[in-house]
């Protein structure tokens, strides 16, 4: 038996053998550094300082962007940049004063730019001018000899046909952030590198992956000075390296109706707020715009620091998509749901009138309606159309807040629509436990009545409300909006065809539907309706005002006219209709901020969308009723002539009876 | 303790196996920092403060390690193994995606690579076994069944991370450890039969087309339709440009004009050969030659074959990285991206040497005890 001091011994002749393969291994590998280094060093030693071979990033031409009638939205457009490697720059002052007459600027500039610069590697490239004309670029070129140093980038800008016009669903592209590198590493599990561009916001963000394509490379050898001399090819130490093409990103064409988007951009013009219009029977975007608004164009070229300090410092905040990611109490808009909620629950019939005096008590507090003398027997249909905010008080009262709550939620309310954009808000529906949870009070019955009208805690983003509307619009139908159509290769072949996605159905009967749609028809088409003034012409829309309530109001700040209130305090005005209204198509919302009404500031915004849509998608109903909608009106006019001839004639009369 | 016990016991320390690699690693991080200083990133510029970091971590460790008595890791090996298959596992489950592979587990601030530490865990394991089971005999096939299904495990574990580069690591590392365990060379000759034919297999079926790209690549580099052999020939053309005595300090070409990409974690030879020629290298090969034999000399001086078997393996893990890491860049095997020992940057890397260098030193100083 051995001890174990002798079996470790025993090994002997196997260690010495593997410390000779040990030996044997690295002379193989000096043999291999001898042949390298001394043999065919010169060799290489050649290639290191003459011969460069390079490999550059062919850049993936990313997708592009159309609207829904195959209008360019967005494309890529080659821009020059005039740069200069110090490392090259040998002649420094004559070529300095020969590229300021080329570029007319000062060479004072110039050298403050190298200067700002220098901090960097000698063979990093610094730009002098962005965006030069293709003259500038060809004197460049044809002058390149003679200054060494100074050359022509190209730059792949990414530009936004309508500039500022719907740029929040577009959203931008810029480059990788150093935070965002290692998380999208991961997330897409694709070697990004510092300087790669990638969409920051919008459809460039959630689509990026599709947007993208596949970046090649090509090998070329450059010559000391870092200029490229020739592709690879041909016989030498390269033989046989192959270049790799880039695969283009796929095209992606939208829902978005590029005119109906411009004229909802133009009718918001000077004001803040937001328009959506969606078609109510498939759910696709057909216009979606906030103001104030960016021009995403500026962020592929790297922003200059004016233009961020102006969107960082706009108090109005216009990198905000306000049709999804700002919600507004949606005010008289919501009471067509209070309304839908006491027919279903048979609170009140439809026919049913109900006083509704100038005020409304509720133990020790008094609720105001808009109207300071009240609005007499009220029905549903008179209590959108004047928006009779005692009559929904009345409903208030017996309706418990969960079950219009749950109604309203049927609706799309509270609940993310879906549209695929990213950080889009949910808006807010209260209920008795959420409360309970949040402020540990209990409900109150008087909380329940500032909600049937939309007012403290229901809040509702504009894609929320038009999707609502929608819902009410095609009978019951809560669609999930979309705004893809497809994506299709740089070839053209379809690559992803999106349809329409049905959320829910709401549970609410045809009858109580049809009493709501009714009376949202008078509120544009009866001529006591808040928004007769701004129905517009041949369009037939049905829809319902509300103002938001910026914050609680005294009494006499409640009646005192909202135009001289601070622009802070002002309420925001809402809008919100579909049409036509015997076979919906589309349906709008829009909120004007600080608007003050409704009806004054956001209808008009509405009216001006399905105006166009109607003449581009329904040109002949458009034709009918706008005969129609002519001769009612100069029906109307005489009707009232007649009338306040008759009244002139009676006062006359009566005077002479006095007599 | 008064100063004399002190100084008996430092006088009993053995400081070769930590001076060594002190050496190497100042070689190393001088290298490191010629090859990342022209960096326009800060953060490559700054590569080399992270790594002297990382490099004082992995010595504290180390000299910790060094202190615990040898008989403590025959009695965890299999508790070590363990809890370390374990983590394995996990990083398959809730891995961390990093560059197409899940290898890393994170926990807080802390980023843990556990196919790393497999590779010193399986030689505790293996060492145990062999020691155990009848080590006065040659081994056989039937000897070698439960230690290959000790090594097997882990590197099945870690090939389908993927990285096949480290899985096989451990089955070198078996083989060498077994072949110092007198395995018969009649079954050597068989293994390396049945060893040629299932790399065959593997590599139609088994490998991914990066990995097999690179085998394509290795064997000839111009035939490379992909790219990958462009780092092949730039590393040669950084190795061959040196010439005898280099370009000199900072002065690499190759590396300063990002000609040569990770030229701070596989391709450091590359830029060392450039600056420093073949009398750089010259001394350093020379350098590593020194700690194996160091590592064999110690495997024969110790009392007990346990220990013995694991110098071996330790010494192994460093030859393997070193002689795999010099065979790829100077264009001898594919590049399969293992890192140069106490010179690529890498924290995980550097930890892991300096846990075996502190075994290493525990097991020679427990020598002089009797």
């Amino acid at each position: 038996m051995f001890g174990e001091d002798d079996i470790v011994r025993s090994h002997k002749g196997r260690a010495v053998l593997i410390f000779n393969i040990v030996i044997a291994c690295f002379i193989i590998i000096l043999i291999r550094l001898w042949y390298l280094q001394i043999y065919k060093g010169d060799e290489f030693y050649k290639y290191s300082v003459q011969n460069r071979l390079r490999k550059e990033t062919v850049k993936a031409p990313r997708g592009m962007i159309f609207s829904r009638n195959n209008q360019l939205l967005v494309q890529n457009v080659p821009r020059f940049d005039a740069i200069i490697v110090p490392q090259y720059l040998t002649n420094k002052k004559e070529t300095l004063s020969k590229l300021a007459k080329i570029l007319e600027m000062s060479e004072k500039s110039i050298y403050g730019i190298l200067k700002k610069n220098s901090y960097q590697a000698r063979y990093r490239p610094i730009i002098i001018k962005k965006n030069i004309s293709r003259k500038e670029v060809a004197v460049i070129e044809t002058e390149n000899s003679k200054m060494p140093g100074v050359s022509v980038q190209t730059f792949i800008s990414r530009e936004y046909a309508d500039k500022e016009i719907g740029s929040h669903a577009l959203g931008y592209i810029s480059e990788i952030s150093q935070q965002q590198l290692p998380t999208y590493r991961e997330r897409d599990n694709y070697n990004y590198k510092l300087g790669d561009f990638i969409g920051q916001a919008g459809i460039e963000k959630n689509f990026d992956l599709d947007l993208r394509g596949e970046d090649g490379y090509q090998f070329m050898e450059v010559d000391a000075r870092g200029r490229m001399k020739r592709l690879i090819g041909g016989k030498n130490l390269f033989a046989g390296i192959e270049n790799k093409a880039a695969t283009p990103g796929n095209n992606i064409r939208l829902t978005i109706d590029r005119d109906m988007q411009k004229r909802a951009y133009d009718s918001l013009e000077d004001k803040v707020g937001a328009a959506v219009a969606v078609d109510v029977n498939t759910g696709e975007i057909l216009a979606m715009v906030s103001r104030p608004s960016f021009d995403p164009t500026e962020f592929s070229r790297g922003l200059t620091a004016k233009y961020w300090k102006k969107l960082s410092q706009d108090e109005f905040k216009p990198m905000t998509d306000r049709t999804i990611q700002e919600h507004y109490s949606p005010g008289s808009t919501f009471k067509t749901f209070t309304a839908i909620a006491a027919l279903e629950e048979k609170i009140v019939t439809a026919t049913q009138e109900i006083n509704c005096p100038p005020t409304f008590r509720l133990g020790r507090r008094v609720f105001h309606d808009w109207k300071r003398g009240g609005h007499g027997l009220t029905d549903v249909y008179k209590s959108l159309r004047r928006s009779v905010d005692v009559y929904f008080y009345k409903i208030g009262v017996k309706l418990d807040i969960d079950i219009l709550s749950d109604y309203a939620k049927q609706f799309g309310f509270s609940s993310k629509t879906g549209v695929p954009l990213p950080r889009e808000i949910p808006g807010l529906l209260p209920y008795k436990d959420w409360k309970l949870k949040k402020t540990g009070e209990p409900w109150q019955k008087g909380e329940t009545l500032s909600c049937v009208i939309g007012q403290s805690y229901v809040l509702a983003t504009p894609i929320q409300l038009a999707m609502a509307y929608a819902t009410i619009a095609n009978g019951g139908k809560l669609l999930q909006p979309y705004l893809l159509k497809e994506i299709f290769s740089s070839d053209g072949t379809i690559k992803k065809k999106f349809s329409p996605k049905v959320v829910n159905t709401v549970t609410v009967s045809d009858e109580s539907l049809e009493h709501v749609k009714k009376g949202l028809y008078q509120v544009t088409n009866h001529r006591k309706g808040t928004a007769w003034w701004y129905r517009g012409r041949g369009i037939r829309m049905a829809g319902k005002s509300g103002t938001s309530q910026v914050r609680s109001m005294t009494k006499k700040e409640l009646f005192s006219r909202c135009v001289d209130m601070p622009y802070k305090d002002r309420h925001h005005g809402i809008f919100v209709a579909f049409a036509p209204f015997d076979n919906p198509k589309v349906a709008v919302a829009a909120v004007v901020e600080h608007g003050c009404s409704g009806s004054g500031a956001a209808a008009p915004v509405v009216r001006n969308v399905i105006e166009t849509y109607m003449k581009k998608y329904e040109p002949e109903t458009y034709a009918k009723y706008a005969k129609e909608d002519k001769e009612n009106a100069r029906r109307i006019y005489l009707q009232e002539k007649k009338m306040k001839e008759e009244a002139a004639r009676k006062l006359e009369e009566s005077t002479e009876d006095d007599e | 303790m008064n100063t004399s016990a002190i100084l008996e016991a430092l006088k009993k320390y053995d400081f070769s196996f930590f001076g060594i690699c002190a050496a190497i690693f100042l070689m190393g991080v001088v290298n490191l920092y010629s090859a990342t200083h022209a960096s326009v990133s800060s953060h490559m510029a700054n590569l080399y403060k992270v790594q002297i970091g990382w490099y004082l971590v992995s010595l504290l460790i180390g000299i910790v390690i060094s202190f615990i008595q040898p008989k403590n890791f025959f009695r965890f090996s299999w508790l070590i193994y363990g809890v370390n298959i374990f983590l394995l596992v996990l990083v398959l489950i809730l891995g961390h995606k990093g560059m197409g592979a899940q290898r890393w587990l994170v926990i807080g601030p802390i980023r843990l690579q556990p196919s790393e530490f497999m590779k010193m865990s399986s030689i505790l394991v293996l060492a145990r076994w062999y020691a155990t089971s009848s080590p006065d005999k040659e081994l056989g096939f039937k000897q070698l069944i439960v230690p290959f299904i000790i090594a097997f495990i882990p590197t099945l574990l870690i090939v389908v991370e993927p990285d096949l580069g480290t899985g096989l690591l451990i089955l070198l590392i078996f083989f060498v450890i077994s072949f110092y365990r007198k395995l018969k060379w009649k079954t050597i000759a068989i293994l390396a039969i049945i060893g040629v034919i299932s790399g065959g297999v593997m590599y139609q079926f088994g490998l991914k087309d990066y990995q097999k790209r690179r085998i394509i690549t290795f064997l000839d580099p111009s035939a490379d339709a992909r790219g990958s052999g462009y780092n092949a020939i730039q590393s040669k053309i950084a190795i061959g440009s040196g010439k005898v005595i280099g370009k000199g300090f900072r002065k690499s070409s190759q590396a300063s004009l990002n000609y040569l990409p990770e030229n701070h974690t596989d391709f450091v030879f590359s830029i060392f050969n450039e600056e420093h020629g073949f009398v750089g290298s010259l001394f350093l090969i020379t350098l590593f030659i020194v700690l194996f034999y160091r590592f064999i000399w110690l495997a024969q001086s110790v009392p007990r074959i346990y220990e013995s078997i694991v110098i071996i393996g330790i010494m192994s893990i460093f030859f393997w990285h070193t002689f795999i890491n010099m065979g790829m860049v100077t264009g001898l095997m594919p590049i399969v991206g293992l890192p140069l020992p106490l010179m690529s940057y890498g924290g995980s890397s550097l930890m892991t040497f300096g846990v075996c260098c502190g075994i290493a030193t525990s097991i020679s100083n427990s020598r002089n005890l009797f």
